[in-house]
């Protein structure tokens, strides 16, 4: 299987273009600098607090607004015509991946700004971010493929929105009921785990358990989608 | 003669309902094949089949002499270009950002985007938004872009059937061209008149199996009752036998100037449908 860069980059011309033009999915960036807004004015931050904004950019923009790109995509019917391009699947969510990452990243670095948040090692952190975002835009293809358009992807992401973008709440409540106890292990609380760990002084020999775990999940969940892409690919 | 598609003993079962039962054809290089059948007839699976979107229940097709589910595989993918009647373009951007994007998709210049408007009769609309187009317009874009990279081998499903007559007559003549120029076509329709117009050999498909497979032209005569009708300056209309036993009465008709025009009985591709399946092409 080769590899072209060529159309990748073209894949994700088209798609800035694209979503330049796109208010609803655009509009959606605001909903963690809103926070980010609200929370700038409180004076001490928790790590929790921080990345509660942190985390809702990830699942605003890497799972809301990637499911919805690629439901249109099957929406509109023109995910069909890059299937049947030269495009290979790396090319295809290689260029659509990468808008959202640029977004994503653009939407949590201008949140960090609003709120103060300085890590104690911006390149742990930085690895971190890249590393859960890999999920998030992964979970977020997955979404879009399982649905058929843009108003049923948002339907679909919402509960998925609140588990990843709350749940460092729901932590307080795994003493009272001990079956919530796999919270620990979403790639949303072993992030801001990994985060209090750096900001206390850790080093990348402290915290590479958590870049693991996270990346487990990314790793899992591409898996997921590339045999859900490959079997939509043969269904008519 | 060289076999471009080869469909043996094909059959497609959804569910527990049979799509395709039995079908058997092939497509010579260079020849325009219509599949003709009315809606639910199976067109759209076999050209689905054919193009690797989807897996046969048994039986096999082969494309440039390959299982067509290999078809799949980026690298046979340049060989040919597909329109189903779901086929998409981007609607918030302009006809020509979304031909730009298969250019690359494809590799091929983008000086060919201005060539296949032209083919299509779009060069004025070029910078025109997907969304502002009507939908003759949006069909011939979709034409263009599975022109682009010069396949040698076309699947067409119902690519005329949203258009008027004056849209389905330009893309006749762009198919037509194509096909003096060596692309084989293999186009589905319910439309007898453009299998007739721009076809070699039609089969015609109903309930998933072909009922008839021949040139329209070998089809209407092996049809033609044994009759041509004579138009007389009375008004009436006389059907009279083609062979010998009719030849006294049409050379008296002539002789005492009585005619005004004489035709042959032959059915038109609808009529002979009609007759084989008891159902009208819709
Ligand atoms: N995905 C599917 N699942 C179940 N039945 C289907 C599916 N696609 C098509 N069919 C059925 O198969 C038959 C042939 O459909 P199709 O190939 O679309 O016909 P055509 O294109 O000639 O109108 C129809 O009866 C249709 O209802
Ligand atoms: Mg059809």
């Amino acid at each position: 299987m080769t590899f072209s860069m060529k159309r990748m980059y073209a894949i994700f011309l088209k798609d800035l273009k694209d979503l330049s033009k796109n208010m609803f999915i655009t509009s959606s960036m605001l909903m963690p600098l809103l926070i980010a807004v609200l929370y700038s004015r409180m004076d001490e931050l928790s790590i929790d607090m921080i990345y509660l904004v942190i985390n809702l950019s990830f699942s605003t923009i890497g799972v809301f607004v990637q499911s919805a790109i690629i439901a249109e995509e099957k929406e509109k019917n023109t995910l069909r015509g890059l299937m049947l391009s030269p495009a290979t699947i790396l090319e295809i969510f290689g260029g659509k991946s990468l808008v959202t990452f640029l977004l994503t990243l653009l939407t949590i670095i201008l949140s960090a700004r609003l709120i103060d948040y300085e890590p104690s090692s911006i390149s742990l952190i930085a690895i971190a971010l890249i590393i859960s975002s890999v999920f998030y835009i992964g979970l977020g293809t997955l979404m879009g493929l399982l649905t058929k358009s843009v108003v049923e992807a948002s339907v679909i992401t919402l509960p998925i929105i609140f588990l990843f973008g709350f749940s460092t709440l729901l932590q307080t409540l795994i003493n009272t009921y001990p079956i919530l106890s796999f919270i620990e292990y979403l790639p949303n609380v072993q992030l801001a785990e990994l985060a209090k760990e750096v900001q206390l002084g850790a080093g990348i020999e402290d915290i590479w358990g958590y870049l693991a775990i996270i990346l487990v999940w990314g790793i899992g969940i591409w898996l997921l989608t590339t045999w859900f892409y490959k079997k939509k690919e043969t269904a008519g | 003669m060289e076999h471009i598609i080869q469909v043996k003993s094909l059959a497609k079962i959804y569910g527990n309902q049979a799509a395709l039962e039995d079908v058997n054809f092939t497509v010579e290089k260079g020849k325009t094949f219509g599949f003709l059948g009315p809606s639910g007839a199976g067109k759209t699976t076999t050209i689905k089949i054919l193009t690797g979107q989807l897996l046969q229940t048994s039986g096999e097709a082969t494309v440039f002499g390959k299982p067509a589910s290999s078809l799949n595989k980026p690298q046979y993918r340049r060989e040919f270009g597909v329109i189903t009647d779901n086929s998409g373009l981007y609607s918030r951007l302009s006809i020509e950002d979304n031909l730009n994007l298969y250019c690359q998709l494809y590799q091929v210049s983008t000086k060919r985007i201005g060539e296949v408007l032209e083919m299509v009769s779009l060069s004025e609309e070029r910078k025109k938004q997907v969304a502002k187009l009507s939908k003759g317009m949006f069909q011939r874009v979709i034409l263009a872009r599975a022109l682009l990279h010069k396949p040698a081998l076309l699947f067409l499903d119902e690519p005329t059937s949203a258009l008027d007559p004056a849209n389905s007559a330009l893309i006749h003549q762009g198919l037509r061209e194509l096909n003096k120029e060596g692309t084989t076509i293999f186009l589905t329709t319910h439309d007898m008149n453009e299998a007739e117009n721009i076809c070699d050999r039609v089969a015609f498909l109903h309930q998933g199996r072909i009922q008839l497979l021949d040139q329209p032209k070998k089809l209407r005569r092996q049809f033609a009752e044994a009759s041509v009708c004579i138009e007389l300056k009375d008004g009436r209309e006389i059907n009279v036998p083609a062979g010998p036993e009719g030849a006294k009465d049409i050379y008296d008709y002539f002789a005492s100037d009585q005619v005004v025009s004489i035709h042959s009985n032959e059915p038109t591709l609808g009529d002979i449908f009609v007759e084989l399946t008891g159902r009208k092409l819709v």
